[in-house]
């Protein structure tokens, strides 16, 4: 066990850096700049634009930038800074991490509470009248796009004469301290972000558990447990269900790194304060080191989501064992 | 005759310690007399990145930084003339290069520090003068000298005479007590002045003369501000200003979002484009407490129609380069559609490198040309473009009129605007393949080599000099014709390159650069926008109309793009 994990960490560094290499040069090969358009406002010369590249040494050879990126991060654990903010990329990351860990653990765990539940319910119950509605709600939350969702609910709010358009508070709370009536302005707003992010994952998620459970129905050692007497309930839960959640356990360590690439143009739309848009604005204005210091994050957390999945599955079935 | 002297003394020190400035005269504008306290709420569409002005070109810290700091003069909001802000006065002299101005007594920084020359003397040397800072002015302050005469009075002596200087002024002036250690006048490298105050900055840091101080920063989310008491402007009937006791911005990138938030009472205020205007207009109309207002406005970029005359097709350079050819193309841009169906009415024709309502204007409109297919058709035809098997026009090679239209395809009035032109093209032979490019990378890809045609948009200011680069032959932004730019920075731009027209408007700007009487400078720059229009050098095709909502529950709102140092109206807002 103990190898096998060292194995995974010693196999994750050269990805990592491969993974590295690949977006360094990705972004590079995006056209424009942001330097170019400061020249639109009348106090900037051309020479500024030339003082500024110097600066953020981009005058020098790319290979030569990520070199020194890369040197920075093993030396002295630095991740670069913003252009834009002229601030390390690693202080305002944290800065948006708070909510975007809330908003991200809160819809994981209200897709999860909902999706498995109705997938066996809709797997037992294939005819029922409930079962086909579920689904039916399964198909429209598949097939629609979250930021239309999003928008739709905004709409709706309006016509009701609501105010919760959008963010996480009312704009008197967004700076107030922690108080009983911040909590309740909050719980306000996150209905329509969870409803919106947590739609289509509850629809996928109750899609597949409900796949698995009919999958395994059909096999032999469940009519086997029915034909040795056991109780209905018995079946499902200790053979069908048991079986059927390993699949989702490995789904689950893939929607690790939804946590900064997924919903960005819902978050956009809601007006979220999360590392989704502040991904997009950066990638957007080149701002090369916010963009590398994510998407790593990102692919770090698609590894850890995929070992920590893979030792859960483990865990929970004792077929399963690495050497 | 005790009595008189006590009098005579407070009235001296009353003078030492506040000498306001009474804002009035705006009855025009809609202004009243307002009432002090409440809040009002704005967007930004963009997190600030520094609250150090000259640390960023940067729209929302542009725009925060209006509320906290002042510069020497200001523009009067109705007419765009320069009054004065922190400076009280000034003088002109020795042959227009040394510029004397005299600052008002008494002011405070926000946190009660006396606001004084030395302010003055730091801002510009060691912020705006510094090559390395981000948001600096360099190159417009290359060799000018900038000395303190004495507590209350700054000097300016400059190389040569520059016109525009005064509206250098502007700019705000940051306190030295505060910034003094990231400066070089402290030891530090002279790239260190960007780092002064970061977003996460103590705000108490954040120290100013404007009419706002700075509260908190939720990261990405709002910038609060409150009312500065310190502040030294009034209104007609003494209330000191501003009115209003906060001031809040909440981080909205969205326009939709903005849109919302507006409607559902989270904002006060909102500026828009002519594309939210039917949605707002009819909902102010059919009684919701909201007033959608617009105003001819000064600033704000219109779009122009260029095309690239060092085009990599030799064949199409050359077409390009012909006036002829311009013209023809202008005929078929179809001005007066596009401002009904794209601005929604609310855009007027545009002038030439200037704004319309700008005392600079020379009326061009008659040189715009009429809309008129056929006489477009029949110029392309004189040029000896004759149309093929399909209709699309021949270049003398054989080969199709074909070329790319680039355009912004994130902005819905560009879009929009570069649909019409093509199928207007397409009817007169000419073949544009539309191509859309992020409107944050335009000016990047007309800067460089690979476009044909492109759809662009630069800001208008309320002096032609201060757009130097932009129209004068051979500067940084003169685009459309790359030839032309200097091989070297720092040389002079390649003449044997001109077309004789853009000689002549060299000749033109150099000319006003050094002329500083304002009708010699007039007449100059009405030269140069008859040039510019009869040439066609680029095609301008319209000037946006600035629209504007505001809850029925503030008073005295005049429009305000926000990022324009010098212009700012908020201090007369009020809740009612």
């Amino acid at each position: 066990m103990w190898v096998f994990l060292l194995k995974r960490v010693l196999i994750a560094i050269p990805t990592l850096l491969l993974i590295s290499v690949l977006v360094f040069a990705v972004i590079q090969l995006q056209p424009g700049g942001f330097l170019e358009n400061m020249l639109d406002d009348p106090r900037v010369s051309r020479q500024t634009v030339e003082h500024i590249r110097a600066q953020y040494g981009l005058d020098q050879p790319v290979w030569a930038q990520y070199l020194n990126w890369l040197k920075n991060i093993v030396l002295h654990g630095d991740f670069g800074f913003s252009f834009l903010n002229n601030r390390p990329v690693s202080g305002l990351i944290w800065e948006r991490m708070g909510w975007t860990v809330l908003l991200a653990v809160l819809t994981i765990l209200a897709t999860w509470a909902i999706a498995i539940p109705l997938g066996i319910y809709t797997a037992i119950h294939r005819r029922g009248l409930a079962a086909t509605l579920a689904n039916l709600v399964g198909y429209f939350g598949l097939a629609t796009p979250d930021f239309l969702v999003a928008l739709l609910l905004i709409y709706a709010v309006l016509s009701l004469g609501g105010t919760n358009v959008g963010g996480l508070f009312s704009p008197q709370y967004i700076d107030a301290p922690w108080s009983w009536a911040k909590l309740r302005d909050m719980l306000g707003h996150l209905w329509i972000p969870l409803i919106v992010i947590g739609l289509e994952g509850v629809a996928g998620l109750m899609r597949q558990m409900r796949a698995n459970l009919l999958d395994v129905l059909n096999q032999d050692y469940i009519r086997t447990a029915r034909s040795k007497g056991l109780a209905e309930r018995v079946v499902l839960w200790k053979h069908a269900v048991r079986n059927a959640i390993n699949p989702m356990i490995s789904i689950a360590g893939l929607s690790l790194p939804n946590l900064i690439s997924s919903t960005i143009i819902a978050s956009i739309v809601l007006n979220l304060p999360t590392i989704g848009p502040f991904l997009y604005q950066s990638l957007l204005d080149k701002d090369q080191y916010v963009v590398m210091a994510l998407l790593m994050l990102s692919a770090l957390l698609l590894m850890v989501g995929n070992l920590l999945a893979d030792l859960t599955l483990a865990w929970a079935d004792p077929r399963i064992r690495y050497e | 005759m005790k009595k008189t002297l006590w009098l005579l003394a407070a009235l001296a020190s009353g003078v030492a310690l506040a000498q306001t400035k009474t804002v009035t005269g705006y009855d025009s504008l809609g202004v009243v007399i307002g009432k002090p306290g409440g809040t009002l709420t704005l967007a930004l569409s963009s997190a600030p990145q520094t609250f150090f002005y000259y640390g960023a070109i940067d729209n929302a810290g542009s725009t925060i930084a209006n509320q906290l700091f002042e510069g020497l003069i200001e523009y009067n909001l109705a007419n765009y003339k320069i009054e004065p802000a922190l400076a009280t006065s000034w003088t002109i002299t020795g042959g227009s290069k040394i510029y004397t101005f005299k600052l008002r007594q008494g002011v405070k920084w926000s946190d009660g520090q006396p606001f004084t020359a030395d302010d003055v003397v730091f801002t510009y040397t060691q912020a705006v003068a510094n090559p390395e800072a981000k948001g600096g002015d360099p190159g417009n302050f290359a060799g000018v000298k900038v000395e303190k005469v004495d507590a209350s009075t700054v000097r300016f002596t400059l190389p040569k005479p520059a016109p525009a200087f005064i509206q250098y002024m502007r700019l705000p002036i940051l306190p030295k007590h505060k910034l003094l250690s990231f400066s070089q006048e402290a030891g530090k490298p002279a790239a260190e002045i960007n780092n002064a105050w970061p977003t996460n900055v103590d705000p108490k840091e954040v120290v100013g003369t404007g009419a706002f101080r700075l509260v908190s920063y939720t990261p990405g989310q709002k910038v609060t501000l409150e009312r500065n008491p310190n502040y030294w402007k009034k209104d007609a009937a003494g209330t000191p200003l501003p009115y209003l006791d906060r001031l809040e911005y909440l981080v909205i990138p969205d326009s939709q979002a903005q849109v919302a938030q507006f409607l559902a009472g989270n904002l006060g205020q909102l500026n828009i484009t002519g594309t939210d205007f039917p949605t707002l207009k009819q909902r102010e109309v059919s009684g919701a407490p909201i007033r959608v207002v617009q105003f001819r406005a000064l600033f704000g970029s219109p779009p122009h129609l260029a095309f690239n005359y060092d085009d990599k097709n030799p064949e199409l350079a050359k077409l390009f380069k012909e006036t002829g050819f311009r013209l023809a193309i202008q005929s078929a841009v179809n001005r007066k559609r596009i401002i009904d169906d794209v601005y929604n009415g609310l855009a007027e024709l545009p002038g030439n490198g200037v704004a319309p309502i700008s005392e600079w204007y020379y009326n061009t409109t008659k040189l715009l040309g009429d809309f008129d297919l056929k006489a477009a058709s029949a110029a392309l035809d004189k040029l000896g473009l004759k149309r093929g098997p399909d209709g699309i026009r021949l270049l003398p090679s054989g080969k199709p009129l074909e070329f790319t239209l680039t355009y912004g395809s994130n902005s819905s009035t560009f879009s929009a605007i570069a649909t019409i032109i093509q199928n207007d093209l397409k009817s007169i032979g000419v073949k544009a393949d539309l191509q859309g490019v992020l409107t944050s990378n335009l000016l990047s890809t007309g800067r460089g080599k690979d476009w044909d045609a492109i759809i662009l948009g630069f800001g208008d200011q309320p002096d032609p000099e201060l757009r130097t680069p932009i129209w004068k032959p051979g500067g940084a932004l003169y685009y459309w014709h790359q030839s032309t730019m200097p091989l070297k920075e720092g040389d002079p731009p390649q003449f044997n390159n001109f077309l004789p027209w853009e000689k002549e408007i060299y000749d033109i700007w150099d000319k006003a650069a050094s002329t500083t009487n304002f009708t010699e400078r007039k007449a100059l720059y009405d030269r140069w926008q008859a040039i510019f229009a009869r040439q066609a050098m680029v095609i301008m095709i319209a000037k946006a109309n600035a629209v504007g909502a505001v809850s029925t529950k503030y008073g005295n709102y005049i429009y305000d793009l926000g990022v324009i140092p010098g212009y700012y109206p908020v201090p007369l807002m009020y809740q009612k």
